[in-house]
């Protein structure tokens, strides 16, 4: 069943909602009513999948976000500079109005010198130090991904880097996009949200409403398959996946309308149950991801 | 919530939401949104069912009070911690678990998938757990059906 087909206005201008900001941002950048503004984005203890991830959107996607909407001044992944000069555009941003994403986990074992970013005035910068110095100055922090609002897997048992998330090192507010990864149009939606209107309408925990205003379970296409007790029994059946763990039912995110890799599939359209990825608290959490051994009688004779 | 006035005032409160919630559903034509805004109406009368109870009572509204909980029911089944380990959601089981003294069945509970939630698994006392996370939340364990105490 094709998600867009539907006639419902609210569930379409919802799956629209990011390219909707992301278009206002381009006519505001476009008149020049907006001015770009500077975003450096820190890879901290993680595995780089929110950067790979922003990559593949496509609303807009990353060569407009980095030749239109701001100044990419770091990202270590992608930037052409290395080494020294690669650290002093840190320096030069630093006293600007600048954006700062982060992604990955903080390591704060040993003052945080499990992660060392580069060197900064000729001596080891540690992501913890990093995320501190920038955070402090920058106009809007985002914390992108699992690692980054919650400690994530970076985080998850035995954690010996003593991984934290970046809300945790600093005294402001963080605007926290959870998911691992985080969807491109999760980052892209808020930050031209942010160029346009400023910062979005958060919830308790640090969340913009418009990408994690609603329960993957209240929305999934299964749910009457739930409502009636029709419950698959393994892998792909076509029916609700609650008894094998599926974990929709406590995270929020707007995963079953906007789907992934350009809105073509998303895990449970695909037989895989939710593993709660954007839930605060994953993996160790949201563990069993799937499990066979269940409330229900098995009667095939295994 | 402390005293009858400001329960009588949440429940006014929880009077226009309920309203609101059912004009929405007149209008919304999608099912996804329907069930939604009942889940929110279901949620709401949950509460106010909760408040009124409370009222008559007498009862004291915040923290976990256990005479408030459905105890009214009489003949309920016993437990012991042993018998209770038995319905861990696993082998076919039942998934029970039990909040100060009384045990609910989360077997259908949607936050409890594969009988677990947050790394806690069904089959046990979660009073501290629940006490941690939830505690002022009386309308989740009212929502739960209970199968007897902890003894």
């Amino acid at each position: 069943m094709n998600q867009r087909e539907h006639n419902c206005d609210v569930y379409n201008n919802n799956l629209l909602s990011a390219r909707q900001i992301v278009d206002k941002a381009k006519e505001g950048i476009r008149r020049g009513i907006i001015k770009k503004t500077n975003l450096v984005w820190l890879e901290a203890t993680g595995c780089s999948g929110n950067i790979i991830s922003l990559l593949d959107g496509s609303n807009p996607d990353y060569t407009y976000l980095v030749t239109d909407m701001v100044n990419l001044m770091y990202e270590n992944s992608l930037m052409v500079q290395e080494g020294i000069n690669a650290v002093s555009q840190l320096e030069k941003v630093i006293d600007t109005d600048f954006i700062l994403a982060v992604e990955g986990a903080v390591a704060t074992e040993n003052n945080g010198l499990y992660n060392i970013l580069g060197r900064w005035k000729g001596k080891p910068l540690t992501a913890l130090e990093a995320v501190r110095m920038l955070g402090e100055k920058a106009v809007h922090v985002i914390a992108v991904g699992a690692c980054a609002t919650h400690g994530g897997p970076s985080a998850a048992r035995p954690n010996p880097s003593r991984s934290v998330s970046v809300q945790s090192v600093l005294k402001r507010k963080v605007i926290n996009l959870p998911g691992c990864p985080c969807h491109p149009d999760w980052f892209m939606g808020t930050l031209a949200h942010i160029l346009m209107y400023g910062e979005p309408e958060l919830d308790s925990r640090g969340r913009p409403i418009l990408f994690y205003g609603v329960l993957i379970h209240d929305i999934c296409p299964r749910r009457s398959f739930f409502d009636k007790g029709i419950f698959a029994k393994k892998l792909g059946e076509e029916t609700c996946m609650f008894k094998l763990g599926c974990r929709g039912p406590v995270t929020k995110t707007d995963c079953p309308k906007r789907q992934w890799n350009q809105y073509v599939n998303w895990p449970i359209k695909d037989n895989t149950p939710c593993i709660g990825c954007a839930q605060f608290g994953f993996p160790d959490k949201m563990e069993p991801f799937i499990s066979y051994n269940t409330t229900r009688q098995e009667k095939d004779n295994v | 919530m402390q005293n009858p006035e400001s329960i009588r005032k949440q429940i006014d409160n929880l009077m226009v939401e309920i309203n609101c919630y059912i004009d929405f559903l007149y209008i919304s034509p999608y099912v996804y949104t329907r069930n939604l805004l009942l889940n929110q109406l279901r949620d709401r009368i949950t509460m106010l069912n909760y408040l009124m109870n409370s009222i008559e009572s007498q009862a004291q509204v915040p923290g976990i009070n256990p005479a408030s909980l459905g105890l009214n029911q009489t003949n309920q089944r016993t437990f012991t911690a042993e018998e209770l380990a038995k319905y861990n959601g696993k082998d076919g089981n039942p998934a029970y678990l039990a909040v100060n003294g009384v045990v609910y069945d989360v077997t259908n509970n949607a936050a409890w998938a594969a009988a677990t939630h947050f790394g806690l698994t069904a089959g046990k006392d979660l009073t501290k757990e629940f006490a941690s996370c939830h505690a002022g939340q009386q309308q989740i364990l009212s929502k739960l059906k209970t199968v007897g105490r902890l003894v």
